[in-house]
């Protein structure tokens, strides 16, 4: 029994000491940001207590930074980020109801046809598909930025998955009162499908947030930049400001964490709804 | 597919059927319109680029036919070669270290130990920052006088050149990488560890087994599905790092950070040569859906031993 409670109390250690360990970086760039450049690198060297507590804590270095390009670039990831999600939950969900629900011919092949080509990876062509932009005139547009996120396999893979267990009686009844197909759709697959969207939802979110090769391309003019982008070309130039960069990916962390965080709630309670259903 | 198992529903399933067969000849075109707009996406943002990447590949813009030139150019050109070979030393070091971290993270956060569930999110947390800040926040750690070398000072080690130098810059990205991805495959692991029955280790223990022995001949025979559906989903994702590349190092110093993501938008956006380019792009598309063809077999053949 004591050796047991040993046993515990090592790892116990051993999970706080690695967990705090990933956490260092982190901690470091938050609080750097709310330090004033000119002391982030004095309290670096030596090493103290200093280095990884805030002494003085302000503002300064996120004034700076949305004083400048970079809140514009903050206004276009959300916006591109939320348009993605508004329309390619729209498209994924059209999709995985037709291939999870409706009847027609060559139905599997299309669902395979399907997964296999959204397995190419999207960077990988991101070049050619970059010259059929520029030719379309979608360069520095948000049209160019948004189209590469609305269409996600694996969006319309889970969704599908989760349509697939929606009972069959359900739409039956449904087609029998006489429903059309799209008020199947709207008015008993969606309200059903909460968490699922969710679960899609993140998946075209993170998509775009993460996003870093496409928008370099697409949207060279700094009124198009993406978050993501902007905060590489601020280490880039001359005269890097270590402040705003600092404070910069302090916000760009945190407004994904924080939406993870919000919709974790729903994601445990449809474990919590699926299991007691079953 | 036909209505089985739903006796009980018989007076209406009959109407069902006629109501689904009145809408039979609309249902094509109902689902095409469903469908319509993921497949124009499917086809204009993965197949017609890589399409067009085949074929400015093999098309000769100077004697306007189809041929190999620009294939023998590069597995002829040093600096691509060169590339291949930084991406394949790269995956051999990167994918077994980042597992292998994974797993053991995930074998010590299984446990029931206290407030696990908060040391799990921390280890995960940096998988929610885009690659582009990991990169630029570690550039930065990285510098002469930042965070690391500090670090190293106080335990009395000389300060290290990190991304400026030839041998050190490729292992500061893949540890950068590491911190990045690890959480993330620990928490498939986790699911897997959670899926094995716990009869399995009673009965090794009444076998006398101790517990290098039950995670022998238990938990990593057990964990091999999920083991690996991550091998090849890190193996594919490592295949694809390109912002931390192009943001600290741009491919050097000496080539030596050069991975084939980089050497494509340096061919294509620097150099000019988009035939080259596209002939990078096909290499690098063929290599990653091979590796994604393995995974079907592999969990394919798994799924039917398993059931």
């Amino acid at each position: 029994m004591s050796k047991n409670v040993a046993i515990i109390a090592v790892k116990t250690c051993a999970a706080v000491t690695l967990a705090l360990l990933f956490l260092l970086p982190l901690w470091w760039v938050a609080v750097s940001a709310f330090r004033p450049e000119a002391d982030i690198f004095k309290y670096l060297s030596p090493l103290s207590v200093w280095t990884f507590l805030p002494n003085d804590p302000n503002w300064t270095n996120f004034q700076r930074l949305f004083s400048g390009a970079f809140g514009t670039a903050i206004m276009n990831s959300i916006i591109v980020a939320a348009v993605t999600v508004a329309v390619g939950l729209v498209i994924c969900a059209g999709a995985a109801f037709a291939l999870a629900v409706m009847e027609f011919p060559a139905k599997n092949a299309i669902f395979a046809a399907m997964v296999i080509s959204f397995l190419i990876p999207f960077d990988a062509i991101a070049v050619p598909l970059y010259g059929m932009m520029r030719q379309a005139e979608l360069q520095n547009t948000y049209i160019g930025l948004i189209l590469p996120g609305i269409g996600n396999g694996l969006a319309i893979f889970s969704l599908r998955q989760f349509f697939l267990g929606i009972p069959k009686t359900l739409r039956e009844a449904a087609l029998v009162d006489g429903l059309s197909w799209w008020a199947i759709f709207t008015r008993i697959y969606l309200p059903l499908s909460g968490p699922a969207l969710v679960g899609a939802g993140l998946i075209l979110f993170v998509f775009q947030w993460q996003a870093y090769l496409w928008p370099l391309l697409i949207a060279p003019n700094p009124r198009y930049a993406v978050a993501s982008v902007a905060i590489a070309q601020f280490s880039n130039s001359f005269g890097v400001e270590y402040g705003p960069i600092f404070a910069g990916a302090l916000v760009i962390s945190l407004i994904p964490m924080i939406v993870i965080a919000v919709l974790q709630r729903y994601f445990t309670a449809s474990v919590a709804a699926s299991g007691s259903k079953e | 597919m036909s209505s089985n198992g739903s006796i009980a529903l018989w007076p209406w399933t009959k109407g069902a059927r006629r109501a689904a067969g009145n809408s039979g000849r609309n249902q094509l075109w109902t689902a095409l319109l469903f469908l319509l707009p993921a497949a124009a996406a499917v086809v204009v943002i993965r197949l017609w680029p890589a399409l067009s990447a085949l074929h400015a590949s093999l098309w000769d813009t100077r004697r306007e036919v189809y041929n190999v030139l620009n294939y023998s150019y590069i597995f002829t050109d040093q600096v691509f070669l060169g590339s291949l070979r930084t991406t394949l030393l790269f995956s051999l070091i990167i994918n077994p270290l980042q597992i292998g971290l994974a797993l053991a993270l995930a074998l010590l956060l299984h446990a029931k130990l206290p407030a696990v569930g908060l040391w799990r999110t921390l280890i995960v947390l940096p998988i929610a920052i885009p690659q582009s800040v990991s990169a630029v926040v570690w550039g930065i750690a990285y510098r002469p006088d930042g965070l690391l070398n500090s670090a190293l000072a106080t335990i009395g080690v000389d300060p290290q050149r990190f991304l400026t130098s030839p041998e050190q810059a490729l292992p500061s990205i893949i540890v950068l990488l590491s911190w990045v991805g690890v959480g993330y495959w620990m928490t498939f692991l986790i699911a897997g560890l959670k899926d094995i029955p716990a009869s399995l280790y009673e009965a090794a223990r009444i076998d006398g087994l101790n517990s290098w022995q039950q995670f022998w001949y238990v938990t990593l025979p057990q964990l091999r599905r999920p083991l690996t559906f991550v091998l090849i989903a890190a193996t594919t994702a490592n295949f694809l790092i390109f912002a931390p590349v192009q943001i600290l190092t741009s491919g050097g110093p000496q080539q030596t950070t050069n991975l084939i993501m980089n050497e494509i938008y340096v061919r294509a956006f620097q150099t000019g040569d988009i035939g080259a380019a596209s002939a990078a792009t096909v290499v690098l598309v063929s290599v990653v859906l091979f590796v994604v063809a393995i995974q079907f077999r592999i969990m394919s053949r798994m799924g039917g031993g398993d059931e």
